[in-house]
């Protein structure tokens, strides 16, 4: 076990690694630089100036030392400066998180509460008018482009309510988070739930099929206590492997999201540092992700581990 | 007697529905309005958008403005900002103003002269160690300025080459605000300082600005703000939800469009809207240097399919005005009349005769429907460039020539036109003042960093130079007109139309007044209120 | 790995099943779903192979006179701002949608068919190697990778199809490379070997084609994957330029500027990528009903 441990966390760091140098050398792929884009941006190409910009913020020196530079930087914690707005890269990604962060924690909440309940349903109603009802409203919430459900309730909203959720970040209470997030939290978690219900459904069906289930209702075992007690717990397992997975997709879901409903959100201030080639918020926010990512699956592997002595795990 | 009663009632009456306007203003609230994308930087005078000058223009002070209360910007119209008076000399070439004393910087240094001097040494480029400023797009504005001095700390003398009319004009822009010799780069593109009624206390990028009243602006009782906030939202329909809502009391300039107009006022009925030229216009880029657009009759192929007015209703239900290079009459100063724009070629009345032309020069040079010419339209990848490109692509076919569309990321977009890297561009130009020495010499004059096609007329530059120096104003007119017929002769950059849009605000917003003959002049905000 | 022989099947079951036409109506019948999907697949790709006949009118002619015209007996789906007839604009879309989605499947699956081939077969370094390459991209989402990749090539047909299909290999690569490390033992294989066989020839011809049952069901999820994916890099800016009709491109800004005046705008081209995406869905949950019973769901 100590083994496995020290072997997935090596593992971990080496990905990690492995991904900073990708997402350095792909950004220097793209054409034109901030150099470009703020020149471009008074609508002058001139080249003389292009070379000023760019020797101030460091990016005509090689590139192996520009990496060295953030490398040495990530392990001090200095995560270099913004170009564009020449604040540092932490302050201007840090305060962003918690807003993503209550986004997506709504939005898995909703997910679960929506998709487990409705997946043991249609598990123990298998193959009625229920269960196809929910399996095609499930499979339709995986067929939905999330910003065109976005669109949507954005519409019905004005609509409905007359207004739009506009994100406001001066300080404010629990409650005023629901109401400016709520909305958009749906639109993430909607897909999200449909695969939580597809796997509630599928992984409670295996477990309702296995001979101990049987063998508790021969017992006596009133329906309830037999799905509940004993199929539920164990078909929870793959739902947390779906965190784990959802976790990677929800990211695309928080991007389009945050664009449609403007809430001043990490995923959309990737997007936006991508097309301003914001080398250090994108190289950064980046290694986020990947850290992110990394870490949850690590975590989900844990707990599927502890949630199932069973299993073994040979790579 | 009581006819005199009556008469000194009549008069009380009048003269307090005549103060009233001014009894009227309420001071305090805050105006928030949405902001359309996030600004490069804070700092006017690195920059080349409207983005940039409607935030911070109410930051600073220039030496003198267009007349906020008139509705054109007009040389005659030109009213004192920092500068209490100026006065030209004898020849014409030196400039000198005398400046209004005890005005403060927001951080409570005072304003002297030497601050004019090192702003506009700066952005001349004369200021070797370029701190304050990384780019100046504008250089090109002051190029006729051979010196620039102080006389205590209230006087400043520009001293120039050779006369320049609307070099007062160039000052009078809100592209031309006054810097403080203290300030730095980094703090004037990101929390700039400056002396005009608004502070910034907040820049947020992607999220908002935030300006408060300068407590200390050298204009008595104003501004009438407490403060301005500006949400940035670049997503267009979430702008207008966000307005209709009544989140913001107001629009970005000439953020809605004809077609958008009927929504906005359906949803609110009380919206003030008010339609005017943006002093944008659309023009077609073309390279001369490389084939096919090398050779002349292609060339005038091309532009006798335009349908300008297609583009107009389509774009604009029909509002946008046909010009030529300057902005058209009754809103432009300068523009030729609309019976001499008929004769230019691109411009003509008869569509469909100037398009069977143009057929007839594309099959003489053995193209037809089934073998078009091929080429590709460059322009920016956003909605504004995109639109009136697809549509050029559409008229195109008529004269047998099929575009296929190359967006290009801003990012990228202006390199790649100077590299001459592209056959046709989409392209939109934004002119700051009505002025024909702007609008020249950034544009067409053969040396500006800014002719993307690198047009290069010799005769055409020495009329510039000559309407440059030109001191009567009909005669300049005249001299006006016709490097605008000589420019659209040669296919130098054909304009396809100026826009119109619109802006609107909420009834309880007071004091606006837009500008007709351009966007980028009016936004001090010193005379805003709001009515609550 | 057994794949269910439902000849067999269906004789031991007593059906009087002789043609083709019957068995895959029997099919259909025991999986109504996935018939529904096959269905709308079949719609959408006729749709987009024959859109000249379906909608003769040009999706990008423009004319002022209709801007934001209803739906009617001349634009049956109504038109855009510019005139331009929804219908033909949906129809001729769905050529962009299928040319992506399944250009990217096919780019992506061929590449990550190679990748999971040799390295399942070969193992080693080189498997060990590859395995943390496709690590660090799986480690970013599928989006985040294409944004970057688009934004990186520009936006076009062609960069758009490759932007799409890299960030896919990892996934393809995985499953394949699982199969054949599950087939490499199996007797099959060393029988061929003892023969003579080479290496690279066992390799195609008998062990991918036992690959084949999972990758087709990963291909069919995976083809709404870049239908989707591409519906939000057009709507980010980022994807199939003007004047190519993409349905996600007719989603963004413009149609939802209009949404009260012109609610079809936003409608249709939505419903027509939630459709497409949903018939390969449910092509793809009964494919792998059929196909690997281990995974029914």
């Amino acid at each position: 076990m100590g083994a496995y441990l020290i072997r997935r966390l090596l593992l971990m760091a080496l990905t990690l690694f492995g991904m900073s140098v990708l997402i350095f050398v792909m950004l220097r792929l793209v054409p034109g630089d901030i150099a470009d884009i703020l020149t471009n941006a008074s609508g002058i190409s001139d080249a003389a100036e292009k070379a000023k910009i760019a020797h101030e913020l460091g990016i005509d020196q090689p590139i192996l030392v520009q990496y060295g530079k953030w490398i040495g930087g990530l392990s001090r914690g200095d995560l270099g400066y913004a170009y564009v707005s020449e604040q540092p890269a932490l302050d201007e990604i840090l305060p962003r998180i918690p807003i993503s962060g209550k986004l997506a924690g709504m939005a898995l909440f909703f997910a679960v509460m929506l998709g487990v309940p409705l997946g043991v349903i249609s598990a123990v109603r298998q193959n009625s008018k229920l269960d196809y009802f929910l399996r095609v409203i499930s499979l339709s919430g995986l067929s939905l482009p999330a910003f065109w459900l976005g669109l949507l309730v954005l519409m019905a909203s004005v609509q409905w309510f007359g207004t739009i959720p506009i994100y406001d970040s001066s300080p404010h209470g629990f409650w005023d988070d629901v109401a400016m997030l709520g909305l958009p939290a749906i639109v993430v978690g909607f897909r999200s739930s449909a695969l939580i219900m597809r796997l509630t459904r599928s992984s409670m069906l295996e477990v309702l099929r296995q001979d101990y289930i049987r063998t508790a209702r021969s017992k006596g075992a009133s329906m309830f206590a037999v799905n509940f007690k004993h199929a539920l717990r164990n078909a929870l397992l793959p739902v947390v492997t779906v965190i784990g997975i959802e976790a990677a997709f929800l990211v695309g879901g928080l991007i389009v999201t945050e664009t449609v409903f403007n809430i001043p959100g990490v995923a959309r201030f990737l997007v936006e540092a991508i097309l301003w080639r914001d080398y250090p918020i994108v190289q950064n926010l980046v290694m986020l992700i990947a850290f992110v990512v990394v870490t949850i699956n690590f975590l989900v592997d844990m707990a599927y581990m502890a949630l199932d002595p069973r299993i073994k795990f040979s790579d | 007697m009581r006819k005199r009663m009556a008469f000194a009632a009549v008069s009380l009456v009048a003269f307090m529905t005549a103060a009233s306007p001014v009894l009227a203003q309420k001071a305090g609230g805050t105006l928030r309005i949405s902001h359309r994308e996030n600004p490069p930087s804070a700092s006017i005078h690195e920059e080349a958008t409207i983005s940039v000058v409607q935030t911070f223009m109410a930051v600073f002070n220039n030496l003198v403005v267009f007349d906020p209360k008139e509705k054109t910007n007009s040389p005659d119209h030109i009213v004192s900002d920092l500068a209490d008076s100026w006065a030209w000399d004898a020849s014409k070439t030196k400039l000198t103003f005398k400046l209004h004393p005890g005005v403060k910087w927001h951080d409570g240094q005072p304003f002297t002269a030497k601050d004019v001097k090192c702003t506009f040494d700066a952005v001349d480029g004369a200021d070797t160690k370029q701190e304050m400023m990384r780019k100046s797009p504008r250089s090109i504005w002051y190029q006729n300025v051979k010196d620039i001095t102080t006389n205590g700390d209230n006087e400043v003398t520009f001293e120039l080459k050779r006369p320049q009319i609307s070099f007062l004009s160039m000052l009078a822009s809100g592209y031309a605000p006054i810097y403080a010799c203290h300030a730095n780069g980094r703090e004037m593109r990101t929390k700039p300082i400056g002396t005009g009624p608004f502070k910034v206390t907040e820049f947020k990028r992607n999220e908002v600005i935030k300006l408060v009243k300068n407590p200390d602006y050298f204009k008595k009782d104003r501004p009438y703000l407490d403060a301005i906030e500006w949400k940035i939202v670049p997503n267009r329909a979430t702008r207008m939800l966000g307005f209709q809502s009544g989140q913001f009391d107001m629009t970005f300039d000439s953020d809605v469009s004809f077609p958008m107009l009927k929504d906005v006022k359906a949803q609110k009925p009380d919206a003030v809207c008010e339609a005017r030229p943006s002093g944008v216009n659309s023009n077609i880029l073309i390279n001369r240097d490389a084939a096919p657009f090398n050779n002349a009759d292609i060339r005038r192929a091309m532009v006798d399919t335009i349908d300008a007015k297609a583009f107009s209703e389509i774009l604009s239900q029909g509002h946008n005005l046909d010009g030529a290079a300057m902005l058209p009459p009754p809103y432009g100063v300068w523009g030729m009349p609309k019976e001499m724009l008929a004769s230019l070629p691109g411009h003509a009345a008869d569509i469909e005769k100037s398009r069977a032309e143009g057929r007839k020069i594309m099959e003489k040079l053995g193209y037809s429907a089934a073998k078009p010419l091929k080429i590709k339209i460059a322009t920016r990848n956003i909605a504004i460039y995109r639109d009136p490109a697809v549509i050029l692509i559409d008229q195109l076919k008529q004269v047998y020539i099929e575009g296929d569309l190359e967006p290009i990321d801003s990012s990228v977009w202006y390199n790649k036109i100077a590299k001459k890297d592209y056959q046709l561009g989409m392209n939109l130009t934004g002119v700051a003042v009505d002025d024909p020495d702007v609008n020249f010499y950034e544009n067409y004059y053969s040396k500006s960093e800014r002719n993307y096609t690198g047009y290069n007329n010799p005769e055409v530059d020495k009329l510039i130079d000559q309407q440059s120096a030109e001191t009567d104003f009909d005669k300049r007119k005249k001299l006006v007109w016709e490097i605008e017929k000589k420019l659209a002769e040669d296919v130098a950059r054909p304009v396809i139309g100026w826009n119109v849009d619109n802006t609107c605000w909420d009834p309880k917003v007071k004091g606006v007044n837009l500008q007709v003959n351009s966007i980028y002049n009016g936004w001090r905000f010193e005379d805003f209120w709001l009515d609550k | 790995m057994a794949i269910i022989d439902h000849d067999a099947a269906l004789a031991r079951a007593g059906a009087n099943v002789t043609g083709r036409w019957s068995q895959v109506l029997f099919t259909a019948r025991r999986y109504p779903l996935g018939a529904v999907g096959a269905v709308i697949v079949a719609i959408f790709v006729l749709t987009a192979v024959f859109a000249d006949v379906i909608a003769p009118t040009d999706p990008t002619a423009t004319n002022a006179k209709f801007s934001l015209a209803h739906p009617g007996s001349l634009f049956w789906l109504g038109a855009d701002f510019m005139g331009r007839d929804m219908y033909s604009r949906i129809v001729h879309g769905a050529r962009i949608s299928l040319a992506v989605g399944a250009g990217a499947m096919g780019l992506g699956g061929v590449i990550g068919i190679t990748v999971g081939l040799a390295s399942g077969y070969l193992g080693g370094w080189f498997d060990l190697i590859l395995q943390r390459l496709l690590d660090i991209m799986q480690a970013l989402p599928l989006l985040v990778m294409a944004i970057v990749m688009a934004a990186a090539l520009g936006p076009s047909l062609r960069n758009t199809i490759i932007a799409i299909a890299i960030p896919l290999v990892p996934t393809v690569a995985r499953v394949v490379r699982s199969s054949t490390l599950s087939l490499r033992e199996q007797p099959f294989v060393e029988a061929a070997r003892a023969v003579g066989m080479g290496e690279l020839r066992i390799a195609v011809r008998h062990v991918l084609p036992n690959t084949l049952a999972p990758l087709i069901v990963l291909a069919t999820a995976q083809i709404g994957s870049a239908i989707l994916v591409e519906a939000s890099l057009s709507f980010l800016g980022l994807g199939i330029p003007e004047p190519h009709p993409s349905w996600g491109r007719m989603l963004s800004e413009s149609a939802a500027e209009y949404v009260r005046t012109a609610p079809w705008l936003v409608i249709f081209p939505g419903v027509a990528i939630s459709l497409t995406v949903f018939g390969t869905n449910l092509l793809g949950d009964a494919l792998r009903d059929i196909l690997d019973p281990r995974q029914r769901s």
